[in-house]
């Protein structure tokens, strides 16, 4: 269980992070999202007590994490794949990790089987390929074997088998009642992974809901409609509220009404439908309806 | 990645819990600094350097007359192996900084005052080690080509100069630790270690010319480190060396407590 309670971070002029309260709840998989410079690897930071805070406070298990005795036992954390020395191999670099805790080198062998890096633990860590740098982080988050995991973009330059197996793995490790926090600019992966989601803009929380919440009350849902006679049918759904648009290829889409009230309204008038497909929005729907304003780094709309 | 193979428990052993100590903190520095290859390559360098020349100071010997103290042979490469010392204590902090590792090791130990602690200790008993090593075969191999052999009956002409030696190379490679804390940057860290050891001494040297009114400035020079130490390790220098031991303590003292400062304030 990870609480902020106003959390505030200002590096000179810069507001980072701005007054943001959250839980993070055990047995769950929380998201964290956000554009970049939203906020969420200073808020990582400060959890770990690599950055301090300007205000506010965050505790872990309920209390600082500098206090712990065994840190690593409580938080495996993996900040970004660079925080290791080029000069090192994999193996020592994991060692010498390990040794501040007492760790046995057993579990040393144990989490470089588990990420898959056994072949390149002799290696340095300076020739590692992206990947491999990435699983190399995980692999340090999860030597102490923690309660926690805070994850950031771990799925950052990772093949599609191990994507999949951080999808797997932390969701495992949610249902085994630990508390997980990543992050990710990918909202299709963060979508199939995450319970929870929080949503970080200009340093400030948008949002902290279930994904599902989150996407009912961000996103619209629309209703795809095929039919031979597109103006009729408009004309009888016509209301306050509901809008419709039409694709390049016909295909009629109805804002504000359910697919039921669509689909019975057609059957009354005898009109034929060749398609009824209610749509829900996507994580990335909402989140991009969500952040909209708070993207610091907006890119040109393209014509 | 095998999805099949999830997670298994650290193993434990009931006795030793896995949780931070003291002595495990020194043990993860020990494989850190051991781990590193610059690591091997500056304490080689320190040692050629040092008995290389010490062999050929004492093949000159033979030309200095009879009370060149012998002693002098094995401890005047410390000129140049200090740097070394310095550079190496250097970048056992940058090298952490320019890669990113101090976020892991501050994460594995939070308390950045153990940290530096253990860094200073495992440093200083390397360079310790390692000068007592070359100090050791430096006076093997000197010993054939020596005029006349080191005097060990006379703590002044052995010992003393070959402890105080240690204690030089010990407080350099602090010094050079101290400067990587603060200043971070590899270049930075090293260009400031190399100004205080090695610059500071020649620039002051150049104030001697000035003549009275600026010898202030040369009375302060003999405590730099590398005077300071030049002052300890000579057989017949001062009478009285103990502004001089303290002078290189405190160079240590207040370095340390610097990096202390700076490491508990700022953000990694």
């Amino acid at each position: 269980m990870i609480v902020a309670e106003g959390l505030t971070k200002r590096f000179g002029d810069t507001t980072a992070v701005a007054d943001v309260s959250f839980t993070v709840q055990p047995g769950k998989v929380t998201g964290f999202l956000g554009p970049n410079g939203a906020g969420k690897s200073t808020t990582m930071r400060m959890i770990v007590g690599l950055d301090r805070p300007t205000a506010g406070r965050v505790t872990v298990n309920g209390h600082p994490y500098q206090s712990s005795r065994a840190p690593l036992t409580e938080v495996g954390v993996l900040l970004d794949a660079k925080a290791v020395h080029t000069g090192r191999t994999a193996r020592s670099h994991l060692r010498a990790i390990a040794a501040t805790h007492g760790i046995p080198r057993s579990r040393v062998d144990e989490v470089i089987e588990l990420t898959g890096i056994g072949s390149v633990a002799g290696r340095r860590a300076g020739k590692f390929s992206l990947g491999m740098g990435q699983r190399l982080g995980i692999a340090a988050a999860l030597l102490g074997d923690p309660q926690t995991l805070i994850l950031d973009e771990p799925v950052n330059g990772l093949d599609p088998e191990g994507v999949r197996w951080v999808r797997q793995f932390v969701r495992y490790q949610a249902a085994q009642g630990r508390t997980v926090l990543l992050s990710s600019h990918l909202m299709s992966e963060m979508s199939l992974t995450a319970d929870q989601v929080i949503v970080l803009g200009r340093g400030r929380v948008l949002a902290d809901a279930s994904l599902d919440e989150l996407v009912a009350a961000w996103t619209a849902t629309t209703v795809r409609v095929r039919t031979p006679r597109p103006t009729q049918l408009t004309e009888l759904l016509a209301a306050p509220g509901v809008t419709f648009t039409t694709t390049e290829t016909g295909t009629l889409m109805v804002e504000g009404a359910s697919a039921a009230a669509v689909g019975d309204a057609a059957a009354a008038a005898g009109i034929p439908l060749h398609e009824l497909t209610p749509t829900t929005g996507s994580l990335e729907d909402a989140y991009l309806a969500l952040t909209g304003d708070a993207v610091e780094y907006r890119s040109k709309e393209l014509a | 990645m095998t999805a099949t193979a999830l997670a298994p428990a650290a193993t434990e052993s009931v006795t030793s819990p896995v949780r931070l100590s003291f002595g495990r903190v020194l043990r993860s520095e020990v494989i850190k600094l051991a781990s590193l290859r610059s690591t091997w390559w500056s304490l080689a360098i320190a040692a050629a350097l040092s008995v290389g020349i010490s062999m050929l100071m004492a093949t000159a010997s033979r030309d200095f007359g009879a009370d060149f103290p012998a002693v002098s042979a094995i401890v005047m490469p410390m000129q140049f192996t200090m740097l070394v010392a310095g550079i190496l204590g250097a970048i056992a902090v940058t090298g952490e900084y320019s890669t990113g590792m101090i976020r892991s090791t501050l994460t594995a130990v939070p308390r950045r005052g153990t940290v530096l602690a253990a860094k200073a200790i495992v440093i200083a008993a390397t360079l310790a080690l390692a000068t007592v090593v070359s100090f050791g075969a430096a006076i093997v191999a000197t010993a054939p080509l020596l005029a006349s052999q080191i005097d060990w009956s006379d703590p002044m002409l052995s010992i003393v100069p070959l402890g105080y030696g240690v204690l030089a190379m010990t407080v350099c490679a602090l010094i050079g630790l101290s400067f990587g804390f603060v200043i971070r940057n590899g270049a930075g860290a090293i260009a400031a270690t190399v100004g205080v050891l090695f610059v500071l001494p020649i620039v002051i040297q150049i104030f001697a010319m000035f003549g009275e009114s600026w010898h202030w400035i040369v009375d302060l020079g003999r405590y730099l480190p590398m005077n300071a130490a030049a002052a300890l390790t000579t057989p017949g220098g001062p009478d009285d060396t103990t502004p001089q031991l303290i002078a290189l303590l405190l160079w240590a003292a207040v370095g340390l407590l610097g990096s202390w400062a700076v490491l508990r304030t700022r953000d990694a």
